[in-house]
């Protein structure tokens, strides 16, 4: 009880605070902006956290996550342009409540319904992760071993059209991963006489280079190709009921927002799903149940209540597996994992034995954080939307020279900076040839504690290769990633059939219709 | 060029790197096996043979299709200028060579020159053409930019970190 209050009290000390709110209003900031999401955010500003404490750091870094869940929102509803892909269900009925002069009472929907999927989410979490960690304890490096192998899985999946080439980015990343020391022989390994690389690659310039500058250099493409790309913005109404959300339109949508809410903590619970997801199934399950299913899509507050409510409870809910098993869901916690492991903690069951007070300034933090977003969401919104107005000419060069010098600033290097470039141009060429660049951070990440837990379990089974058989919790994880990649494969197989058996049938049907 | 071209080329390189690694990268540059635990060139080697693995299944995909004759689908056998966002994260398309090195060529000689020169000319030197690059021609607007974000930048840095700023220190 005394750690629970200790962890408490750290989070709401003055400086935890102060850090929390910046968090957040950066967050929606940057979120507003189209094109600059949240793990990005959260890439760019990790240099920033070298200088504060641990618990400062996550709780900054978890609120810029939350700031930038909602800012997403902003541009979604006013220009029709998802700042993140999660808030691409918003735009369906907030972009026409905003073409109706209504776009904020649609962001001050959001905004309601974010706080509220937050809020819930994070108290599952609190609940939840601490007691499935005790369970999550019983588990040996064999069982270690099988659950990442089972995750790279089914991240393989994530951001790309193809398994095939998701598992080869993930191979990629696991094969950078393991550049530096070796853990065994403590020998350099894959360094190629480059002595920078003697300690391994940092999380900080691979992630700048990969999330944020292959971005830019991807949108910087309508300026230098096409020749400019600049967005009008709708003005609001300025009648206070256009502008204004009603209780009588707040408690209608609440059912709706209960159910996002829960539906994203159940998408956020399961690695490799993610928000996009979430924000989809949830707006999905709004219509179906809606009595005026015929508005969706026209402007109906319920379709941006859902929308929010489910994307935005995936954040505190995709750390349920960070916590619980040490394993990233998505690649916003992907990057809170570095976050962690940078500031000397590595996630997973054990946090909540070793570091039980820091912990619960996690969750303070986290409970803060939605607090924040509240407020700074319901007092700043106006402005916010001014973001969405930055001129590129000034946003990109401020985007580019913070990628280089945010690179530089985690071990004062050149190198790094050097090595950001060098990932930026892979990003790029990763996205064009749509090889899953979030499949390769996870790997990147990942790599290391894989190939402990393998070591751990060739020492101890003295290279009984039958170990993982004598342990059913991962002899059947092991069954479930061959049944995962089995079922890809078979449905990605499937799927090209049924796609030439139509595209034959079009072409008979063609034929026939011209004899 | 196709998408199915493209791609075989892709995954020929692919495949191409993978043998590379197999073959000389791993076994050059990963310790010897000491003699416990698993061999330090084991989780390498399994990383790369998946990547192998899967570029020549794919090869093997569009091989097959190509000689039975039939597109694999619609999309795949033409390349328009731009396929748009897939899954949310990529953006397939064509490679727009002259954008890239344009917009990188300013950052890699930033990253050489400010070795040698001091931060704030090269900073402010860098910014200068890189809005020049992304057809920014305001150059008052220009100016301000790169005078504000290069002083902004060092104020942070140096007083706000206490990290110096990279090359030689001016003051």
């Amino acid at each position: 009880m005394e750690m629970i209050i200790a962890g408490l009290l750290d989070s709401i000390a003055p400086a935890s605070l102060m850090f929390i709110f910046v968090g957040v209003a950066i967050g929606v900031l940057i979120g507003a902006i189209p094109g600059i999401n949240g793990p990005m955010a959260i890439a760019l500003f990790i240099p920033v956290t070298y200088y504060m404490s641990p618990l400062t750091a996550i709780g900054f870094l978890v609120g810029l996550n939350k700031g930038a869940f909602f800012g997403g929102a902003v541009s979604a509803v006013l220009l029709r342009t998802p700042g993140t892909p999660e808030a691409a269900a918003t735009s369906w009925d907030g972009y026409p409540l905003t073409q109706q002069g209504k776009g904020e009472k649609a962001l001050r929907m959001a905004l309601y319904s974010s706080v509220a999927g937050d809020f819930i989410s994070t108290l599952v979490l609190i609940l939840i992760a601490a007691p499935l960690a005790a369970v999550a304890l019983f588990m040996g490096p064999a069982e270690i071993f099988a659950l990442i192998s089972l995750a790279l899985t089914v991240i393989a999946g994530i951001g790309t059209n193809s398994i095939g080439r998701g598992l080869m980015a993930a191979g990629f990343g696991i094969m950078v991963g393991l550049i530096g020391t070796e853990p065994v022989t403590a020998l350099p390994r894959l360094t190629f006489d480059i002595y920078q690389l003697g300690g391994g690659l940092s999380l900080i310039p691979v992630a700048i280079g990969l999330l944020a500058f292959s971005e830019i250099l991807l949108q910087l493409e309508k300026f230098t190709v096409k020749g400019g790309g600049e967005h009008t913005i709708h003005v609001f109404s300025s009648k206070l009921k256009d502008r204004m959300l009603s209780v009588k339109e707040f408690f209608a949508s609440t059912k709706t927002m209960l159910r996002g809410s829960l539906i994203g903590i159940g998408v956020g619970a399961m690695p490799g799903l993610g928000a996009p997801v979430a924000s989809f199934m949830s707006y999905d399950q709004a219509m179906k149940r809606s009595k005026h299913k015929e508005e969706f899509g026209k402007g109906r507050l319920e379709g941006v209540a859902a929308s929010e409510s489910a994307n935005s409870a995936v954040v505190a809910a995709s750390m349920i597996p960070l916590f619980v098993l040490g394993i990233p869901g998505n690649l916003a916690v992907a990057m809170l994992m570095g976050a962690f492991m940078i500031h000397g903690m590595q996630p997973g069951p054990l946090l909540f034995i070793e570091n039980a007070q820091f912990m619960y300034g996690v969750y303070g933090s986290l409970l803060v954080a939605s607090l924040f977003l509240l407020v700074i969401g319901r007092f700043g919104l106006r402005f916010f939307c001014k973001a969405v107005n930055i001129p590129a000419m000034i946003l990109y060069p401020i985007v580019v020279f913070t990628c280089i010098m945010g690179s530089y600033l985690g071990q004062s290097s050149m190198f790094d900076v050097g090595v950001m470039l060098a990932f930026g141009f892979i990003g790029y060429y990763m996205r064009k040839f749509d090889f899953s660049y979030v499949a390769f951070l996870i790997g990147f990440i990942l790599a290391p504690e894989w190939e402990r837990a393998l070591q751990q379990v060739v020492i101890i089974s003295e290279f009984d290769t039958f170990m993982f058989f004598q342990r059913p919790v991962a002899m059947g994880l092991m069954a479930l990633t061959l049944f995962v990649i089995a079922r890809t494969f078979w449905v990605g197989i499937n799927k090209g059939r049924k796609k030439q058996l139509v595209e034959e049938a079009a072409a008979e049907a063609g034929q026939h219709k011209s004899d | 060029m196709t998408r199915i071209k493209r791609d075989a080329i892709a995954y020929l390189v692919i495949a191409g790197f993978s043998i590379l690694m197999l073959t000389w990268g791993i076994p050059t540059y990963t310790p010897e096996y000491p003699g416990y635990g698993a061999s330090p060139a084991l989780v390498p080697n399994v990383s790369v043979g998946v990547i192998l693995f899967m570029a020549c299944l794919s090869l093997l995909r569009i091989g097959v299709a190509s000689y039975m004759n039939k597109s694999i689908s619609a999309d795949e056998s033409e390349f328009p200028e731009d396929m748009g966002e897939s899954a949310g994260f990529t953006q397939v398309g064509r490679v727009k060579l002259r954008h890239l090195f344009s917009t990188m060529i300013p950052c890699i000689l930033l990253v050489v020159a400010i070795e040698y020169i001091a931060y704030i000319f090269v900073s402010f030197i860098f910014l200068m053409i890189f809005q020049y690059v992304i057809g920014n021609r305001k150059w008052i607007q220009s100016i301000v930019v790169s005078v504000a974000l290069t002083a902004v930048l060092y104020i942070v840095m140096r007083y706000g970190f206490g990290v110096p700023v990279p090359g030689p220190q001016l003051f």
